[in-house]
């Protein structure tokens, strides 16, 4: 067995500096401002109605109950019948908006990345146009599109109008991302005999990943939170997502709490699995996309 | 209990009922069904279950039971916050109505309170609305006035217009023509909570006789107690706003425009009168001057005096009978130490008549919804199934299923519909059931012109807010709603 350098066990522990305390304490702030609306969320989800509009609040509720959980997802009540159709409908839409945004944004952030072209920057800056409007302004307007493309009322809809969204910074962080993989990696392939698109498909694709993966969640995130649109173009009750959905938990003189907060636990469980389970792409892709090297 | 002394108030308040009767109708009424001048909570029990209906055979002869067709409906529903009762007579309203047609197609869809009218706006925008549409008492006119809507009077669907409250008949004119039917109709009340009124040393079972005396009693609450007095709302672009706001501004004397008189003409904006002011101060009064109402009463609405008023942190407040049917399906919900908590809060629930005014006055927001079909052009598709609209129609403001679909918070459109066994049960099942129905003949129609819903939803709630954050002060507050409104009204723009 090797023995430990002395050097390293005698070393002196470096002091913690006044800033680095500052730092941590700070995160602390910032953790517990945003894990505590999550918390309570969850906590507000198994009380029963009477329990959520106690005051002072009950901080563990003193009879805990599953039953906005089992209501929600029970198919054979109304209630969950509706909430297990929204959910599945805003999945449907979140996928597709995904693999769309994903099989759009990759070839064209390659072309903006390395072929030169007419327009070429022109064109790169054009699809930031939309952005810089509020989102709010094109409501009306993509209404009555959607109504003579005669997509109101369907998914088609909302995937169209998500991509109109998601496109340009999807095609942006990508752009970044292709920037930084050295051009000779395709050269080298090219050599070895490879086509541009294999080179593309084998070499870039590959390296690519983290970007690609942090476009995916980009879109799938937005397509899954997303309100307004979802609202003005859908009008049929089978058709709604979960955002429209969960607002039946409000009616005009009353609100049932707990079933809004499960209902809202539940809808934000499939984003925070997906970005736990690929948050180091996610970190990685911006960071890297982020600098020029 | 309570001993609210309903009856001595009705009978004092005969001439106001009489008065309030005519108040409703600027038309004289042939021959309702039921005797609106005799209108008390002992009439209303002589009448309840004392004919039968059958809704089947009196929609066939307006459209044949076998008529087969496509209709796509939006209505104000009710959701998973409602009283459970509520959400399964609505599910059983439209599984009576497939059953009874079952060759009509039927697309409904269910929008939330704050949402219907701005989404129906977006779908007319784009000609992709619904068939027909039931909407909140104060947005028909808007609609018929914009000409998104086919003249429709109860004669269309087999009723006579004597059959429904000639203030609900009111709010579906527009240039002396009818566009639409009344599906229920409704008048609030005052709660309170019997504990908290004994504990800051008011008599539990006894309402505030005025608007003075709930700003009186509001800061002796939150004087003695620390808890809000009064749930005050001032929400904007949400219907609680003026529903509980202007029965404090007509019982001072005030209004928009006359509204509150026998024939009214709106042509004169009284905003800023000095009895309107009156109103806006004492909310004022409560807000500012004495901090006896919820701190949140700028964003509040109904919704949220509800949770408050349930945990002890509010003394009164104006709403629905259907509070109660909540708070019934809450205690069902419950188990253990909560459960007896939510009957400790049923127990100290009491109802009264809303205040009067100094001089007794007595008013009360003529709520509730009407049923419409949209011009073909407007709608998705550029079709209208008359027949199937009719059908839709006739069946939701029959006198069974106007009650039945008004059940826990409303009250039926159709007149009849107090003549049903369903009357007489829900009378025997809803507790204070008879406050809201006294109320009824103070109730007061939003002025049926179609700025209303800018006025009632954006005007009055900047009037409400200007003066509480201490932006404005009462006085400018006033002056410049009643500004704003002169713009609307000359067809300018917020």
């Amino acid at each position: 067995m090797t023995s430990m350098p002395s050097n390293v066990a005698t070393r002196p522990r470096k002091s913690i500096d006044g800033w680095r305390w500052v730092g941590r304490l700070f995160l602390a702030l910032m953790l517990f401002y945003t894990a505590v609306p999550m918390i309570w969320m969850l906590i507000t989800s198994i009380k029963s109605g009477f329990a959520a509009m106690q005051f002072p609040p009950q901080w563990w509720p003193n009879e805990p109950t599953l039953a906005s959980y089992y209501k929600l997802l029970d198919p054979t009540s109304s209630v969950g019948n509706d909430f297990l159709r929204f959910f599945w409908n805003s999945l449907f839409v979140s996928v597709s908006t995904t693999i769309l945004a994903v099989i759009v944004a990759v070839p064209a952030a390659y072309a903006f990345s390395r072929f030169d072209f007419p327009g070429r920057k022109f064109l790169f800056f054009t699809v930031l146009l939309r952005n810089m409007f509020p989102a709010v302004i094109f409501l009306v307007p993509l209404f009555i599109l959607m109504r003579l493309l005669g997509l109101v009322n369907t998914h088609g809809s909302l995937v169209l109008t998500y991509l109109t969204f998601g496109l340009p910074l999807a095609i942006w962080l990508l752009k970044g991302f292709y920037d930084n993989i050295p051009h000779q990696l395709e050269q080298a392939a090219r050599i070895d005999g490879a086509s541009r698109f294999q080179a593309f498909i084998l070499i870039v694709m590959p390296l690519s990943a983290p970007g690609i993966i942090a476009t995916a969640i980009y879109s799938f995130i937005g397509a899954w939170n997303e309100y307004i649109f979802a609202y003005t173009f859908l009008n049929k009750n089978d058709q709604l997502t979960l955002p429209i959905g969960i607002q039946r938990f409000f009616s005009e003189n009353t609100t049932d709490f707990p079933g809004l907060m499960a209902a809202s636990f539940m809808m934000s469980v499939p984003v925070v699995v997906l970005f736990l389970l690929l948050q180091r792409y996610f970190v990685r892709a911006l960071t890297e996309g982020a600098v020029k090297h | 209990m309570t001993s609210f002394g309903f009856n001595r108030a009705i009978r004092r308040g005969v001439s106001t009922a009489a008065a309030a009767a005519m108040l409703m109708s600027s038309t004289a009424f042939a021959a309702p069904p039921v005797d609106l001048s005799k209108w008390s909570p002992e009439y209303v029990r002589s009448i309840a279950g004392t004919k039968d209906f059958d809704t089947a055979a009196d929609c066939g002869k307006v459209t044949p039971l076998d008529y087969k067709g496509r209709l796509t409906f939006w209505y104000q529903g009710v959701f998973e916050g409602d009283p459970d009762l509520l959400r399964q007579y609505y599910k059983d309203f439209f599984a009576a109505f497939r059953k009874t047609y079952p060759n009509i197609d039927l697309q409904e869809q269910a929008l939330t309170y704050n949402d219907l009218l701005d989404k129906f706006r977006t779908a007319l925008l784009g000609n992709a609305g619904p068939m027909v549409v039931r909407l909140q008492i104060l947005g028909g006119v808007e609609f018929a006035a914009k000409g998104y809507l086919q003249e429709l009077k109860p004669e269309d669907v087999g009723y006579s217009t004597e059959d429904f409250w000639p203030g609900a008949m009111k709010s579906n004119m527009w240039k002396g023509k009818t566009y639409g039917v009344p599906t229920n109709n409704e008048t609030m009340a005052l709660i309170w909570n019997a504990d908290v009124f004994k504990r800051a040393g008011l008599d539990p079972d006894k309402a505030p006789a005025t608007w003075d005396d709930v700003v009186k009693y509001s800061k002796q609450i939150h004087d003695k107690l620390g808890i809000a007095g009064y749930g005050l709302v001032a929400r904007k672009n949400a219907g609680n706003t003026p529903y509980r706001f202007l029965p404090q501004l007509w019982a001072y004397g005030g209004g928009v425009f006359d509204e509150a008189s026998p024939n009214p003409n709106y042509s004169k904006i009284q905003l800023n009168s000095p009895a309107s002011k009156k109103a806006l101060q004492a909310s004022y009064d409560m807000y500012v001057r004495d901090k006896s109402v919820p701190v949140s009463a700028l964003t509040n609405q109904q919704a949220d005096n509800q949770p408050l008023f349930l945990a002890g942190q509010l003394g009164m407040m104006i709403s629905h009978p259907s509070d109660y049917d909540v708070m019934q399906d809450l205690k069902k919900k419950a188990t253990g130490s909560d459960l007896q908590k939510a009957e400790t809060v049923i127990e100290n629930m009491r109802y009264g008549l809303i205040p009067t005014g100094p001089d007794g006055k007595r008013a009360v927001v003529f709520g509730g919804s009407n049923m419409h079909i949209l011009k073909p052009e407007y709608v998705d598709g550029g079709k209208v199934d008359q027949a199937a609209a009719k059908a839709l129609i006739c069946f939701w403001t029959s006198p069974e299923w106007s009650l039945k679909m008004a059940y826990a918070g409303s009250n039926p459109g159709n007149l009849n519909g107090f003549k049903t066994k369903w009357m007489k049960e829900r009378l025997d099942k809803i507790k204070f059931l008879d406050v809201t129905t006294s109320m009824l003949p103070y109730g007061i129609p939003f002025p049926t012109i179609p700025e209303t819903p800018e006025i009632m939803n954006i005007v009055v709630p900047d009037m409400l807010q200007n003066a509480l954050t201490g932006s404005m002060t009462v006085d400018q507050a006033a002056e410049d709603a009643t500004k704003k409104i002169q713009n609307i009204m000359s067809g300018g723009k917020l």
